[in-house]
């Protein structure tokens, strides 16, 4: 069965080719929204590996305590050599003991280091925008949502500010003018990796 | 002060992308890699014919800007399982038109006409108006079509996909693609025979 492509559905097929307008607003919002997926992926990779390093941690003590629960009953049980066999008890002496006390001060370490690290610290943003209606920050942070963190002008200097609870490290962000203008940080270095083919800006939070 | 310069997105090259599928394949490959600007060059060539099928299967431009958008988080998200073998195309379509389906499904088609262009506020020259009128019978007469009828002809002809691609794209036997874009243009066909006649009536 072939197409049968007549004049009328020549036509039909012609004005539907007709490309929209496209809005430039939107195409950046669908660069937005991958760019939020992608640190939506980021951020899940994190939290499982994250997982991983405390399951592995807890899993390397609870390792340790046992070898050391061996240890101590096979010294205890060694003083009746007629009981225990000789080879058990020797293999496992000098690993216990060696691995066993810095398995779960290590395990507390990270998860101290983890704790100090998701403190969040007041970090204020400001952009020079004396005509503009409306300023919003995207980011790594909030995960490129235009809505969650809004800025507010000063009538008297035309300065827009928001202070943001930001995690220590490096950060990825960009001004949102209007709802349709994106624009970085001019007072603070461009990101070497544009996001999307967009310009971002880098800030470091809690370091010198 | 003046106004920032209005966003633009910015390409992995000085030209501009053409639809070559060589180049098509490098930016896939680079985007598969985490190239983001490869990634947005695809969306910046691939965005106006995505919105313009999810205008003629949704017929409202918020929930076609909606299904573009959850389109291309899609693809970014699938993009690691994309094989190559596969035309890229057909699988953005597939993507497109699950979503155009689901969307469709949920939100059953309400009565607005396809926002083409921009239609004036007061009457023009008699041939505009014959454009727009033309243009608004096509949509009113698409619009009645059964949702794989009118996914298959867009698919067919709006988009030129081959039977085998479209068949890639939608999961259906080439024949069944063949008969429904047949059941299509006869449907068009009638209905705008119809119209016209009744017009002129």
């Amino acid at each position: 069965m072939d197409d049968e492509t007549d004049e009328t559905i020549t036509r039909i097929a012609a004005a539907l080719r007709q490309l929209p307008a496209a809005d430039p607003a939107h195409k950046a919002q669908v660069l937005v929204a991958v760019a939020a997926e992608r640190e939506r992926a980021r951020e899940a990779r994190m939290r499982a590996a994250r997982r991983w390093r405390l399951a592995g941690s807890i899993g390397a003590a609870a390792a340790a305590a046992l070898v050391l629960f061996v240890w101590r009953r096979d010294g205890a049980t060694s003083r009746v050599p007629a009981e225990t066999p000789a080879g058990a008890a020797t293999q496992s002496t000098p690993a216990s003991a060696s691995v066993s006390s810095p398995a779960p001060a290590m395990g507390t370490q990270l998860a101290a280091r983890d704790a100090g690290a998701v403190a969040p610290l007041p970090v204020q943003l400001v952009l020079r925008a004396p005509a503009a209606h409306r300023v919003s920050v995207v980011g790594d942070f909030n995960g490129w949502d235009t809505h969650a963190n809004t800025l507010n002008r000063d009538p008297a200097s035309g300065l827009w500010s928001a202070t943001v609870a930001l995690r220590p490290g490096r950060h990825v962000y960009a001004f949102i003018v209007d709802d349709s203008v994106w624009m970085r940080d001019p007072r603070m270095p461009q990101s070497r990796d544009a996001d999307f083919g967009r310009p971002g800006s880098v800030l470091l939070v809690g370091q010198p | 002060m003046s106004r920032p310069p209005a966003l633009q997105l910015i390409r992995p090259s000085a030209e501009a992308p053409s639809s070559g599928s060589a180049e098509r394949s490098l930016l896939v490959r680079s985007a598969q890699a985490g190239d983001v600007r490869a990634f947005a060059a695809l969306v910046d060539m691939y965005y106006a014919r995505c919105l313009r099928f999810a205008l003629h299967m949704l017929s409202n431009r918020s929930d076609a800007e909606e299904a573009v958008q959850d389109t291309f988080v899609r693809v970014y998200r699938a993009l690691p399982s994309y094989v190559e073998q596969e035309s890229f195309e057909p699988w953005l379509f597939r993507i497109l038109a699950n979503r155009c389906r689901s969307a469709g499904s949920r939100e059953r088609r309400r009565a607005e006409f396809v926002e083409f262009g921009e239609v004036p506020d007061r009457a023009s020259d008699h041939r505009h108006d014959d454009a727009i009128a033309w243009r608004e019978e096509i949509a009113l007469a698409l619009a009645t079509l059964p949702t794989e009828q009118r996914e298959a002809f867009l698919l067919r002809h709006v988009e030129d996909l081959s039977y085998d691609d479209m068949s890639a794209a939608t999961g259906a036997g080439v024949s069944a693609l063949k008969m429904r874009v047949k059941r299509a243009c006869d449907a068009l066909r009638s209905w705008l025979t119809e119209e016209r006649n009744g017009r002129r009536d």
